[in-house]
């Protein structure tokens, strides 16, 4: 039996895609190992949304080389777009495939195994084409509803590597979701490069949502990140319902008013504030993540002050922090008073600081209460997987079960970076 | 991306000047953008689109940047060149259900005009006031093409425009009603001041009432 080991980078939309590859090469007979043990096969779903990631994405190629040089080495996702060139001219991976023809890597390398050779006319371009995830990497179950995004902020590359936006056929979405409720999923997770914009034949975001969130079966919906522009009161309103759960990743990217301008992003700070108070007034304990870019050009003193006040004041359950990088081609690249790198360092020391204070703070507020937890890691008597409101808790018990629901009291929290509530089983 | 061949080039002054290209079959929404570049090569920049929706033909306002690679570049193509044009792009756009029942102040800076021409170009039977930025007279690109009152001029380096200092200086001595609709485009500084003295006036802004210039 081959075997085939993955590496997955980046987003969201990342992970579902190499969970679907991984289930299609399982399904043909294949052994999933880990990254970490020798393969027949190495897949490597890149990304490039910084500097950091094309640089982890490399180190991965060299590792994956050295585990067995006579594998089949393939790079996809982002990086496979943005430094294609590159990745072609090194002799040790034999196939880079771009995203829109990530469906094809399995008959690519299937085709490798028999000595035949695919035209690249004849790999599918389908973005929406994945199978099943059942085989994958996660518990939860992530649907794919969108790709591309026709925002351009003016740091970004995505646009360039992901493409236009385009939507998934709504009644695919749906039955989609059907079959992974039918088969046991418990948690569905949208996902895409920018799922407000979700918009098919008149169907847009929000009446996704609503059709979702009206299907039979017991599971519970997961918007996973979205921008603060894509929705409506529409939208809001649906966060009420019985099947979402109390999580958003609302990018918010800067604090400063001046600096989401240049970013070119289509919300403003106190829109964003508006958009949370709402949902903290009728759910003080929702959850509300976030990411911001550290040192955009010309960001001063101020709009970095700026942005450290409204951390205080979301009271976010987590901050995901970047240091800004160049990312070429875009407009942003070609802006002045582009910012030390010293700089941005220290930025993003005081940040992560106050975002790990934030984050113990909100999930401390967790203490005496409930949650139900989606078990995805068992280990003898621990279970460990994620509430509701998406935080990490740990209990013990007997024949706990993967993929079950279970009301656990919170009864402490763990120390570190990543704090885990504890609790006691219900 | 398309390939588009260029009809002629404009110059409106010594630095600012219009290419119309041939339309072919693309199509866009009044307000949005494209992104412009010679067939080929990889060097492309970002445009407002300056003709209407309803002409036969695709026209960008470019100002030349000093140091610019592709203003310049593009300044020195002739008629009958090819350029690639990527798009449309943006949400940088009127309300359908607003166009013929709302009051519109568009406020612009420099060439920030651009997507506001083809606003005015589109929906001529609009009932639209234009507040244009500039430093100097000469850089009231085209005002001759818009009714008579519909235009002001705001000149911040000489007096001869309708009002003599910035479009913000404008705003603060002239309140605006707050049922006027406001789309604001051009230089970041003059939206981010612009922003917060009509929301003091009363004025609701969302998203797609702002582009950013650089």
């Amino acid at each position: 039996m081959k075997k085939v080991a993955f590496k997955t980078l980046g987003c969201r939309l990342n992970q579902y895609e190499t969970d679907a590859l991984a289930s299609q090469f399982q399904d043909k007979g294949y052994k999933l190992v880990q990254f970490d043990e020798a393969a027949d096969v190495y897949v490597i779903n890149s990304c490039t949304v910084t500097h950091q990631s094309d640089h982890k994405s490399r180190n991965f190629i060299n590792q994956a080389n050295r585990r067995n040089k006579d594998s089949v080495l393939v790079v996809t996702g982002c990086m496979a777009n943005n430094a294609k060139e590159e990745l072609e001219n090194r002799e040790e991976i034999n196939y880079v495939v771009e995203n829109d023809q990530k469906t094809s890597v399995f008959s690519l390398v299937d085709a490798h195994f028999k000595g035949e050779i695919v035209h690249p006319s004849k790999l599918n371009t389908d973005l929406f084409s994945y199978g099943a995830t059942d085989k994958g990497f996660h518990t939860r179950s992530m649907i794919k509803i969108q790709d591309g995004c026709d925002n351009f902020c003016t740091f970004c590359i995505i646009p360039s590597v992901r493409g236009r936006a385009a939507s998934r056929p709504i009644q695919d979405i749906l039955k989609n979701i059907r079959d992974v409720i039918s088969q046991g999923a418990k948690e569905i997770v949208i996902t895409g490069v920018n799922i407000g914009r979700y918009d098919f034949e008149g169907y847009k975001f929000d009446d996704l949502i609503e059709q979702i969130l009206d299907l039979d079966g017991d599971f519970r919906l997961r918007i996973s990140s979205i921008e603060p522009d894509g929705f409506g009161a529409k939208f809001l309103g649906l966060l009420n319902h019985p099947k979402m759960t109390p999580h958003l990743h609302l990018c918010l990217q800067s604090g400063s008013e001046s600096v989401l301008l240049q970013m070119r992003r289509m919300y403003t700070v106190k829109r964003f504030k508006e958009i949370v108070q709402v949902i903290r007034a009728k759910n003080p304990d929702f959850n509300i993540t976030s990411d911001i870019i550290i040192g955009f050009p010309d960001e001063s003193e101020e709009d970095f002050s700026a942005t450290c006040d409204v951390i205080k004041e979301l009271n976010f359950g987590h901050v995901h922090t970047f240091k800004y990088s160049v990312r070429k081609g875009t407009r942003a690249e070609r802006m002045p008073n582009q910012i030390d790198e010293r700089i941005k360092t220290n930025r993003s020391e005081i940040l992560r600081d106050l975002s790990e204070e934030t984050k113990l703070n909100y999930r401390k507020s967790f203490i005496g209460y409930y949650q139900s937890v989606l078990v995805e890691k068992i280990d003898g008597e621990i279970a460990g997987g994620y509430g509701e409101h998406y935080i990490p808790v740990q209990f013990t018990g007997k024949e706990i079960q993967k993929n079950h629901f279970y009301q656990v009291k919170i009864t402490g929290i763990e120390n570190g970076s990543d704090p885990i509530l504890i609790g006691e089983l219900v | 991306m398309r390939s588009h061949k260029v009809i002629e080039i404009r110059n409106l002054t010594s630095s600012t000047y219009v290419i119309r290209m041939e339309k072919n079959d693309f199509t866009f929404t009044t307000g949005q953008y494209i992104t412009l570049g010679f067939t080929g090569s990889i060097d492309r920049r970002e445009y407002s689109i300056y003709s209407s929706e309803n002409d036969d033909f695709l026209e960008v306002l470019i100002k030349e940047v000093e140091s610019g690679l592709v203003s310049k570049k593009l300044k020195r193509c002739k008629s009958g060149d090819y350029l690639d044009v990527d798009g449309p792009f943006g949400h940088f756009s009127l309300e359908e259900s607003e166009i013929d029942k709302k009051k519109f102040l568009f406020i612009a800076t420099g060439t920030g005009i651009s997507p506001i021409h083809s606003f005015a170009k589109t929906h001529p039977e609009m009932n639209y006031q234009i507040l244009h930025g500039v430093r100097i007279e000469e850089e009231a690109y085209e005002k001759q093409t818009y009714p008579n009152g519909k235009y002001i001029l705001c000149t911040s380096r000489e007096k001869t425009g309708d009002y003599h200092g910035r479009v913000t200086d404008y705003l603060l001595k002239n309140p605006i009603p707050s049922d006027t609709v406001c789309y604001l485009c051009g230089n970041c500084h003059m939206i981010y001041e612009a922003y917060d003295i009509l929301e003091k006036q009363g004025i609701t802004l969302g998203p797609i009432h702002t582009e950013v210039y650089f």
